[in-house]
């Protein structure tokens, strides 16, 4: 057969929890090219928040993502702190660092047990989202919330961990990391489940940095780069903690780094616990609060990776512009480097291993189908633009 | 007037027959999904009947309700006949092994081998509906499950003929009862001899099992279907009447399976109590059905090179020795 198959992935599929397009060209069992296609979930977030006022967004960041909610709120009140020169106090910093690590644990046992679903082991799958529960429930307990906590604010915190709090985590944590320990000894031994990921969905070092990988995803290419390391934000200078790397490139290693993320996470939230300063938790801002002019990008590890915001202010109550770069989007270029040459069988493991989240990744790329061609406009572009054809088609268009 | 014809009437569309067959695969659809949820920490169907032992019976009616959509591209009739010859085909072998006493309504000399043909069938009849449905997924899942045939169909033919050759009879009614009078002079006069063949038999019942779990498509071999790479595989495009006589299909399969195993290697419907034939082939393939969806709980999917390369490289030369054996202990007996 010499004309090319097609098979579609998306953006309806059983692998893809969210709606997003890949277009595999097979050749028999083996995936010879891919088209990533993303825009299905575009929801318009980035205009929303400049209609709105710093404390009214917070609520729409938290929305980005259902999974990784609080550090987009994080990576946004540090953004929004940056431009009004904010110090906040130092146990709303340690507190959040503990949602953050929480949302991590929650987030990569997610990603684990939906990896399992994907290469078949149902059985596992339900263990590991058994086991989650634990620290959905701790989650609840601090904020009142299974997903989106709403815990940051701009000056801080928005609750206290009270002591009996304190008592449940420890307990909790304690569970998890036994349960987390036990899933790598699995993971590592069962054959099974080596066959689906030992060198499946190669990356290597070079190609990840070149395509911009982030995250779990790159740092399973063996390159140690993290944001809470490298560019420490919140209280992540005083905590002790390792990157976690393995050089394996595929997608057994980015299982590992994950896990290991998770019993590296239980560890820096004890060490949070123990040495968390009491006093205040939030420094008072007023609702209406202006912000000076000013541009301030905020870079935030979020589970998946490394998350960045972009400010412009002109000093108004609302910001002028911002900007949302969610992790998934660096890492689609390098999941179809990824897929190619692979297997049918092992697209959506491989898809998984990048733990995908394009209901944040999704934005306007202009591409003009005829000519093949794609570009990208400023803001101030794209408003004259919109402004011309408004003009343009008065009357036509509603 | 003879009531000959008449019990062999109620036996075919009664008991064991049709009904039977219908209630049965329903029941074990049920235990199978109960066991499978309980090893997931789940519970399963809960609320249709007593701990919802309905519940099968509940999908069933429910897909037969639904609309039934066939594809503008399909070709009508492969898709049409699909799904009924999945169903009948099983029900149709189930008349072949023995249930409701030592001998099964439509015993005859050879009819392992015609089961053989007609479970190769079953796996052509997927393959044209798959083919005939026109969808990507379903055309990959038909291949899936045409390789996945290549591979596991000679070892678990081999796997069955050995009580075959050692009973010296191709009937699976003949092979059952050769071994429950084996079983009875063994234990009368327990000999080295007999221990050796207790002992290859089992290591053939393990085969088969194998076997048979890539026979049913159930994890770890459920390539053909597997769900988060082509969707459903090759029943993708089958929908409300069509896909309630596949899932059907798919429990006298299950059940079918399970008597061939209790038929082969168990000792068919008879046991040491005096309990009611039928009883012990409830017993006996129930136990099967619960072997499999243990089995099925606990792995993770193959790919279909791995199945392919790993049948080959270890299956077929272990069915290969395990035949040598019986040939020696056929030869010795």
């Amino acid at each position: 057969m010499g004309e090319e198959f097609l098979v579609p992935i998306g953006p309806q599929h059983p692998a893809l929890k969210e709606p997003e397009n890949f277009m595999l060209t097979v050749d028999g069992e083996y995936v010879v090219d891919v088209r990533a296609r993303i825009g299905y979930n575009h929801r318009g977030i980035e205009k929303a928040m400049e209609d709105r006022t710093y404390i009214q967004n917070l609520y729409i960041v938290e929305r980005v993502c259902g999974i990784c909610s609080d550090s987009h709120m994080t990576c946004y009140v540090q953004c929004v702190e940056e431009a009004m020169d904010l110090e906040i106090p130092e146990r709303a910093e340690y507190i959040r660092v503990i949602v953050a690590e929480l949302e991590r644990i929650h987030s990569h046992l997610l990603w684990l047990g939906v990896a399992a679903h994907e290469i078949g082991f149902d059985t596992l799958f339900f263990y590991i989202w058994r086991d989650r529960e634990v620290v959905m429930d701790l989650l609840e307990l601090i904020s009142g919330n299974r997903v989106n906590y709403a815990m940051p604010t701009i000056g801080g915190v928005r609750r206290d961990i009270t002591p009996e709090m304190e008592k449940e985590l420890r307990k909790g944590l304690k569970i998890l990391y036994e349960r987390t320990e036990y899933y790598k000894q699995i993971c590592l031994n069962e054959k099974t489940i080596l066959q689906r990921a030992v060198g499946v969905g190669i990356l290597t070092p070079r190609q990840a940095v070149e395509l911009c990988a982030v995250g779990p995803t790159l740092r399973a290419s063996g390159i140690k780069s993290d944001v809470r390391a490298d560019d420490p934000y919140i209280a992540y200078d005083r905590i002790p903690f390792e990157v976690v790397t393995y050089d394996w490139c595929d997608v057994a290693a980015r299982v590992m780094v994950r896990i290991d993320e998770v019993l590296e996470a239980i560890k820096m939230i004890e060490y949070c616990l123990d040495h968390m300063p009491r006093g205040p938790i939030r420094v008072k801002v007023p609702v209406m609060m202006k912000v000076p002019e000013g541009e301030v990008v905020s870079r935030v590890e979020a589970p998946r990776g490394e998350l960045i915001h972009y400010l412009v202010s002109r000093g108004g109550i609302k910001p002028y512009r911002y900007k949302i770069r969610s992790p998934t989007l660096g890492n689609i270029p390098a999941v179809c480097e990824m897929l190619k040459g692979g297997y049918i069988a092992d697209v959506p493991i491989v898809l998984a291993a990048i733990d995908p989240c394009f209901s944040c990744t999704d934005r306007i790329v202009f591409y003009d189908v005829g000519k093949d061609k794609r570009w990208v406009w400023t803001h101030e572009q794209l408003r004259r633009y919109g402004i011309e054809f408004y003009k343009r088609n008065r009357g036509e268009v509603r | 007037m003879s009531w000959e014809p008449v019990i062999t009437a109620l036996e075919i569309v009664l008991f064991p027959g049709f009904l039977f067959i219908f209630c049965y695969a329903l029941f074990c659809e049920w235990v199978d999904r109960r066991i499978f949820a309980r090893l997931q920490n789940r519970y399963g169907p809960l609320y249709t009947g007593w701990k919802g032992i309905l519940q099968p019976l509940a999908d069933f009616i429910k897909l037969l309700a639904k609309e039934d959509i066939t594809p503008g591209a399909a070709d009508k009739a492969g898709f049409t006949a699909t799904p009924i010859l999945f169903l009948t085909i099983p029900m149709t072998l189930m008349f072949l092994v023995p249930v409701l006493g030592p001998r099964a309504i439509a015993a005859f000399e050879g009819d392992l081998i015609v089961v053989f043909f007609m479970t190769t069938l079953i796996n052509l009849v997927v393959f044209i509906g798959a083919w005939s449905a026109t969808n990507r997924f379903t055309v990959v899942g038909g291949m899936r499950s045409a390789l996945q045939m290549l591979s596991y169909e000679i070892p678990l033919g081999l796997a069955a003929l050995g009580p075959a050759v050692l009973a010296k009879t191709l009937c699976i009614s003949d092979i059952a009862q050769w071994e429950v009078e084996a079983w009875k002079s063994f234990l009368a006069h327990p000999t080295p001899l007999g221990v050796v063949t207790a002992v290859v038999l089992a290591f053939g019942f393990a085969l088969f099992t194998l076997g048979e779990l890539a026979e049913l498509e159930k994890i770890p071999f459920d390539i053909p279907e597997a769900e988060t790479e082509i969707v459903a595989g090759w029943h993708t495009e089958y929908s409300g009447k069509k896909l309630a006589l596949i899932r059907l299909g798919m429990d006298v399969e299950l059940i079918f399976g399970a008597s061939l195993m209790t038929a082969l290697f168990l000792g068919g419907p008879s046991g040491p109590w005096p309990i009611p034939p039928a009883v012990w082939f409830i017993v006996k393939t129930l136990l099967c059905v619960v072997l499999i969806s243990t089995l099925r709980a606990l792995f993770a999917r193959f790919r279909i090179d791995q199945v392919v390369r790993w049948m080959w490289k270890y299956y077929v030369p272990l069915a290969v020795v395990y035949m040598i054996a019986i040939q020696a202990l056929a030869v010795v007996i």
